[in-house]
């Protein structure tokens, strides 16, 4: 029940904290503060708890050691439907991604006066319904929570964006609630074909022998709603809009997190459920993500809005993680793994500086930025830091997981590993550009005076922390993210070989 | 049958229309002298204790009745939304004039209802028919302003058209059969099958599918926003389970399936294609319900094993987004724009949040009901493989999306030009915050709606 509790923590502290003030005011923001705080306290102890028992605490079959925990119980058996939550590795490492940057942003958010408890409850709201993809494994409850988790980034973004924030938030709310159809059909044509009793539990889906050709309808539709999430183009075009006119702490939960969602299922499910589908389906992912990263990183290199170019950068680094999962062996999918954690941390920390610059000029225009190293050393240092995260810079985790996935790319195809390659190539150009615009030469009309406070610090130096720590020492997510992958792996090699 | 011969089992069985017509009686005797609000409180007596009965018959074996009517589960399923729905509309009928006949009518329109749901003959399906379109009617023309004439002029042309064809239909196969009970259907002659089309037609104005639904968006702008809810939930309940009787009949194929099929495809797209840019919120709710109506009719024409189950938790889960949102339509003058939502959930919170909560209901995202009435009307289209009717389905909620997010953007923007308050009385609020519990509650928990949902079914 302690895995519930990850999932409704953050939920009852939004609801909560949308009430708390009318009793005290200004009590919304300890309430969500706390709620996260517990829910991560609760993780931990599940963790522990997983970690120390072992399997004891799994029962599932076959996969001995692999769950952390598992929980099992009814929700609306009328229908077939239980509430399955399993934490592995890839859970919980991508959990307390969840939880921690839900702490940054209440933190970062800890002075907004307009209608705050309401952001409050959206920013635990994210957190919970991420959580509750993260961890669901009957897949109606996990299109429940797929499809939940657009409501409170809508929110964030329809009150608290900036410019055209209503169209902005209708066109992200409709491109992915459009591709969660194909994911909603896919479920419940999998339920209704249930042998025996209808069932939506994942485990007894991947034992059961589906038709290949099946798994390839079944499994697009699932793939649709990943890849409008990831996004890969062309199913980006939702993206630069969304993470441009978001407010800064909805753009970090974008990047963050409800990317990190597209990225977990295809990480997750497609092996899992359909390895004969996936083995027919692979090689046109291989070649999306390949086009992908080219593309959004040369889109990248045209931008003018700092905010937009991160989010061009966002396409690149996913198409890498799409890639890397498509290619189907070990070292591509750890790569793929470590990416998508490495861009949580350098992602989110760029959207959290540009933020803080656009708090203090009002623009995000690189043409008028500049000169940021003479007055505000502390912003240049760690904008120097994100920088050469975000162009995978040797060092830094992003660099090992494009490594990783570059490696196993060779094992696929050379073509891949070379276009990967590429991108690398014209990472640096757009990453060079938005630093050397932004940090060095003259300022130009836009001065940034005030340098990064302690509460906007405090966030900055938890993130580069966590980019230098996987970056030098990635044993332990290695070790996390290990039994997933080689379970992914494995599936998949069992059908081509 | 004479009076003598009534038993108890009859009595128990007509149990839900007597109390109909006893309240309707009373409160149209009371209606000229007494207080409104006791009118209104004798009326509501009716179809609350209707509500009451039928579902505590629910699951108990069905009597034997005479043959105009029936006491089975969808009779009693049936009638108990059919009476909910009523009790709701009367909570917000508003009027224009302080006028006493708007109860007894709101209750006559149950009872036509309640006689529909249970109807197992020609004669009971016309008469439910009528009823409820003439109280209906009468119910339009209250606030006798422009567009309630108008209203209340299609209802009554194009219902009087819907009525000709039932009536032709059904003599149709009373020619070739020579029965008129439901089971007449059974022929696979000529003039059963022309008769089985006519039907069709007559239903469909009912229903408003297309092309039969152009009075759905007038009425829903032009009557009390009460009555458009009627004719949104109560009406559509009923007529839906006739038309599941008549499913299981048979009729004669493939007119009425395919027939059916086609009509439900057209009414998806066009109703959602209708509402994409409609500015004012009712005649958005208008062709959403068409859209809503071919939802339902693809589910009964796909003849899914579920289909049943399926189409009644549909207009179940339907039935709490609809009426919130024309309950806050009604305290915002009847038919709010675009512009009149601004920002609504700030100004007035409880309407807005309903609002806010309603929308996500009828485009089906989940923590709503509505989420499950879309999950059983997929499964039942992919369980009776009716892949082109799942695609048309499919693209019908993709479109829908686009005008409920619309609204719902609107009410959290950010305005500063001073609107008015909505004016809400507090059974307005009860009814609001019931109808918003409602949809939360069953989007997390469907048990309590799906048990009740299969005591209906044989």
């Amino acid at each position: 029940m302690t895995l519930g509790a990850i999932i409704l923590l953050p939920f009852f502290g939004g609801l909560v904290a949308l009430f708390a003030n009318l009793i005290w005011p200004r009590t919304d923001r300890w309430v969500a503060l706390a709620s996260l705080v517990l829910g991560m306290a609760a993780l931990i102890f599940v963790t522990a708890q997983g970690v120390l028992t072992g399997s004891s605490a799994a029962g599932i079959e076959g996969e001995a050691g692999r769950w952390l925990a598992l929980h099992r119980s009814d929700w609306a058996p009328a229908l077939g439907v239980q509430i399955l939550l399993a934490m592995d590795g890839l859970s919980g490492v991508l959990l307390f991604l969840s939880l921690g940057l839900g702490i940054l942003t209440v933190i970062l958010s800890w002075n907004e006066t307009e209608k705050s408890a309401l952001l409050m409850a959206a920013l635990c709201w994210t957190v919970a319904t991420s959580n509750g993809v993260f961890l669901a494994f009957d897949l109606l409850v996990f299109a429940f929570f797929w499809e939940l988790m657009m409501v409170p980034a809508f929110l964030m973004i329809a009150i608290w964006g900036h410019g055209t924030r209503e169209a902005t938030a209708i066109k992200f709310l409709i491109f992915n609630t459009i591709a969660g159809l194909g994911l909603l059909a896919a479920v419940f044509y999998l339920g209704s074909t249930s042998e025996g009793p209808v069932t939506f539990d994942a485990f007894v889906i991947a034992a059961r022998d589906i038709d290949p050709t099946v798994q390839v309808w079944v499994l697009a539709g699932f793939a649709l709603a990943f890849m409008v999430k990831l996004p890969v183009p062309p199913f980006h075009a939702w993206l630069p809009d969304a993470h441009t006119q978001a407010p800064t702490v909805g753009s970090i939960l974008l990047a963050g997190l409800l990317l990190k969602t597209g990225a977990y299922g295809l990480f997750r499910f497609p092996a899992m459920l359909f390895p004969d589908g996936f083995a027919v389906l692979a090689p046109y992912g291989l070649i999306l993500g390949a086009f992908g990263t080219i593309y959004g990183a040369l889109v990248a290199c045209g931008q003018t809005d700092a905010k937009r170019l991160v989010a061009y950068t966002s396409v690149a680094h996913m198409s890498v993680v799409l890639m890397g999962i498509c290619g189907g062996v070990h070292f591509s999918m750890m790569g793929a793994g470590i990416v998508m954690v490495a861009h949580a941390f350098s992602a989110s920390a760029l959207f959290l500086l540009i933020g803080a610059i656009y708090d203090r000029v009002g623009t995000r225009d690189i043409r008028q930025l500049g000169g940021l190293q003479r007055n505000a050393p502390r912003f240049a240092a760690t904008f120097a830091l994100f920088f050469s995260a975000t162009l995978a810079m040797p060092g830094t985790a992003n660099f090992l997981g494009e490594a990783l996935v570059i490696t196993g790319m060779f094992q696929v195809n050379w073509v891949y590993a070379s276009i990967t390659l590429i991108s690398l190539v014209i990472s640096v150009v757009y990453a060079t550009r938005l630093f050397q615009r932004v940090v060095f030469g003259a300022s130009r009309k836009a001065e940034v005076k005030q340098d990064l406070t302690w509460r906007e610090l405090g966030p900055i130096l938890v993130l580069g922390t966590g980019t230098l720590f996987f970056g030098l020492l990635p044993q332990g997510l290695m070790v996390a993210l290990d039994p997933a992958v080689n379970a992914a792996v494995g599936a998949i090699q069992a059908v081509t070989k | 049958m004479t009076p003598a011969d009534l038993t108890a089992a009859d009595l128990t069985a007509l149990a839900p229309l007597i109390v109909l017509g006893v309240a309707i009686v009373v409160s149209m005797l009371l209606a000229p002298k007494a207080d409104a609000a006791l009118v209104r409180y004798v009326a509501a007596l009716g179809p609350f204790a209707a509500m009451g009965i039928a579902v505590m018959r629910l699951g108990t074996p069905s009597l034997p009745m005479p043959a105009l009517l029936v006491d089975d589960g969808f009779a009693r399923l049936g009638v108990a939304l059919v009476a909910a729905t009523g009790l709701a509309c009367l909570i917000f009928l508003r009027p224009a004039l302080p006028a006493r006949e708007g109860p007894p009518l709101m209750v006559l329109a149950t009872l036509g209802g309640a006689v529909l749901a249970m109807a197992n003959h020609a004669a009971t399906v016309f008469l439910g028919l009528e009823i409820i379109t003439l109280s209906l009617l009468a119910l339009t023309v209250l606030p006798r302003s422009n567009a309630s004439l108008e209203a209340a002029y299609k209802l009554l042309i194009l219902g009087a058209i819907g009525a000709a064809a039932l009536l032709l239909g059904f003599a149709l196969a009373y020619a070739e059969t020579g029965d008129l009970s439901l089971r007449a259907w059974s022929g696979s002659g000529m003039l059963v099958r022309l008769g089985a089309a006519l039907l069709l037609a007559g239903i469909a104005f009912k229903f408003s599918l297309v092309p039969f639904h152009m009075w759905t968006p007038d009425l829903f702008s032009g009557a009390p926003p009460a009555v458009a809810a009627f004719a949104g939930v109560a009406s559509k309940v009923a007529v839906a389970v006739v038309l599941i009787r008549l499913a299981a009949a048979p009729m004669p194929e493939p007119v009425w399936s395919t027939g059916l099929a086609a009509i439900g495809v057209a009414s998806i797209l066009l109703g959602n294609i209708q509402a994409l840019r409609q500015p004012s919120l009712v005649r958005m709710l208008g062709y959403s319900a068409v859209a809503h109506s071919g939802y339902v009719a693809v589910i009964l024409a796909s003849g899914a094993p579920l289909g049943a189950e399926a189409a009644l938790f549909y207009l179940a889960s339907y039935a709490p987004g609809l009426i919130a949102a024309f309950c806050v339509a009604a305290g915002m003058g009847g038919a709010p724009m675009l512009d009149d939502l601004r920002g609504l959930i700030w100004r007035s919170p409880i309407a807005g949040a309903a609002l806010a909560l309603a929308l996500l209901s009828l485009a089906g995202l989940p923590a709503s009901v509505g989420f499950l009435g879309k999950f059983y009307l997929f499964t039942a289209l992919i369980e009776a493989e009716a892949w082109a009717l799942l695609a048309a389905a499919a693209v019908g909620s993709a479109l829908g999306l686009y005008f409920y997010m619309v609204f719902m953007v609107t009410l959290f923007r950010r305005d500063d030009t001073p609107r008015p308050t909505p004016q809400f009385q507090t059974a307005d609020t009860i009814l609001l915050l019931t109808a918003s519990g409602m949809i939360a509650a069953l989007g997390v928990n469907p048990n309590p709606l799906v048990n009740l949902v299969r005591l209906a079914l044989p």
